[in-house]
């Protein structure tokens, strides 16, 4: 699932998951896989901007007519 | 016979020669009786210190603001009227110099401000998840180089379109209009960036455009603008959604430093790693609370009165053995201080005597004092009566 996002929402992902270790909603029976997930995703978004390159096209139409 | 022409012929003839010759003209003089009729036609004239050149145009050509006493450059088309007058058609105006540029600048910029073009409640931001922009620049121009150059190095996986326009020269607005309409007209980006390095003041005129300026406001699509240096500030800046103060500046608003990012989320995973381990030791210091209150509870309910009845019968034990203690004791003492004063060393030491030895007239008797043992012969014995 994580592949189909771009680099942005994994990031954003991330983010709400770690939230949940410090919110009202914690439970530690849920905390291992909550946290090999998370960590899981960190490692995906570190390979992803080690490894992503920007695509760049010059478009071919003339703007000088 | 010499070729001979109606008015009508001759002034065509002339005009074509014109148009084959200077099919178009940049003059640069100072513009003198500037005026606007109906609301759609301008005249001026444009001279130097010896000559002056009558000039027409439309208001809609006119994009930037001109009054008398500034210097332009014109392009034109060099056309004679049907009354026999020579004029310039203009198509294009922009001022030229520092004063005039500014003039121009401050005119444009109080006009549209008046308008609400530049309004800060128009400006929309950047979008969150940024993937797709379009670039308006010149692929040659250096600013543009340090953009890419800058978005590369902090951030990856992101589509760049660039519309390559000129970017200075009267040209350069229609070019850029152009782009801008391309980019909104097919929705593919979600950020349009607007980049030039720095020049000077004539070469960044172009970004003072009117019409450009309009188009960047009406833009769907939001608008950065990176455009010459720090100070430099053009109309085009005003009424883009964003302002970068340079075309590297414009890279480095758009995206995140992926250097910084890796290191944020490894401090953001490690503080998630210690805010667990917390959780699992205030875990187990509750199950340990948990354990003490229920032992004691157990204590409380079943052991202590148990042990509270033991106590009694152990303090009572106690005292009976420490009563019992005291009296051996002082029968102890007791028995000590008697034989104390039995001790026959206590008693020479008193001065007393031990005799021994057999006590008849004619022996020898022992006689020891506290210091002295005494040999001495009994000569008479006599009974004694006790005193008291």
């Amino acid at each position: 699932m994580a592949d189909k996002m771009s680099l942005n929402q994994k990031i954003e992902k991330l983010d709400t998951e770690v939230e949940w270790f410090y919110s009202d909603d914690f439970k530690l029976d849920e905390a291992t896989d909550k946290y090999k997930e998370a960590v899981s995703l960190a490692k995906e978004i570190e390979e992803d901007l080690t490894k992503l390159k920007n695509e760049i096209e010059v478009l071919a139409e003339d703007f000088t007519k | 016979m010499e070729n001979s022409f109606s008015p009508t012929e001759f002034i065509s003839v002339v005009n074509q020669t014109l148009e084959y010759t200077y099919s178009s003209v940049v003059v640069v003089g100072e513009v003198s009786g500037f005026k606007v009729n109906q609301g759609k036609w301008v005249f001026f004239d444009l001279k130097d210190d010896e000559s002056s050149v009558s000039c027409f145009m439309t208001l809609w050509s006119l994009r930037q603001p001109i009054e008398d006493g500034m210097k332009i450059a014109v392009r034109a088309v060099p056309k004679l009227t049907k009354f026999g007058k020579f004029s310039l058609t203009v198509n294009a105006v922009k001022p030229v110099g520092e004063g005039s540029l500014k003039k121009a600048y401050e005119m444009l910029k109080k006009k549209l401000t008046a308008e609400g073009l530049f309004a800060a409640e128009k400006k929309r931001p950047i979008p969150e998840d940024l993937t797709k922009i379009g670039v308006i620049s010149s692929t040659q121009a250096a600013g543009y180089a340090d953009f890419i150059k800058i978005i590369n190095a902090r951030w990856g996986g992101m589509k760049v379109t660039v519309a390559h326009t000129q970017v200075q020269g009267m040209d350069a607005p229609d070019q850029m209009i152009r782009a801008l309409q391309y980019f909104n007209e097919r929705s593919e980006v979600q950020m349009i960036v607007m980049i030039r390095g720095g020049g000077s003041a004539d070469d960044l005129s172009c970004f003072n455009d009117e019409k450009l300026v309009r188009e960047i406001a009406a833009s769907k699509i939001p608008v950065i603008t990176g455009i010459g240096h720090e100070v430099d500030e053009s109309l085009a800046d005003l009424a883009a959604d964003v302002r970068a103060s340079t075309p590297s500046n414009a890279a480095e608003i758009l995206t995140k430093d992926k250097n910084e990012e890796k290191k944020r989320i490894d401090r953001l995973m490690e503080h998630t790693k210690q805010a667990l381990m917390q959780n699992i030791d205030l875990a187990i210091r509750g199950n340990k609370e948990k354990v003490a209150r229920i032992s004691r509870g157990i204590i409380d309910k079943y052991i202590e009165p148990s042990l509270e009845l033991n106590r009694e019968k152990m303090q009572k034990a106690l005292e009976l053995i420490s009563q019992k203690f005291k009296e051996t004791n002082t029968l102890f003492l007791t028995k000590m201080k008697l034989l104390d004063a039995l001790n026959p060393e206590k008693v020479l030491r008193q001065g007393y005597a031990i005799l021994s030895g057999k006590i008849s007239p004619g022996s020898v008797v022992k006689i020891t004092t506290h210091q002295k043992e005494i040999e001495a012969e009994v000569k008479t014995i006599k009974e004694r009566k006790e005193n008291g």
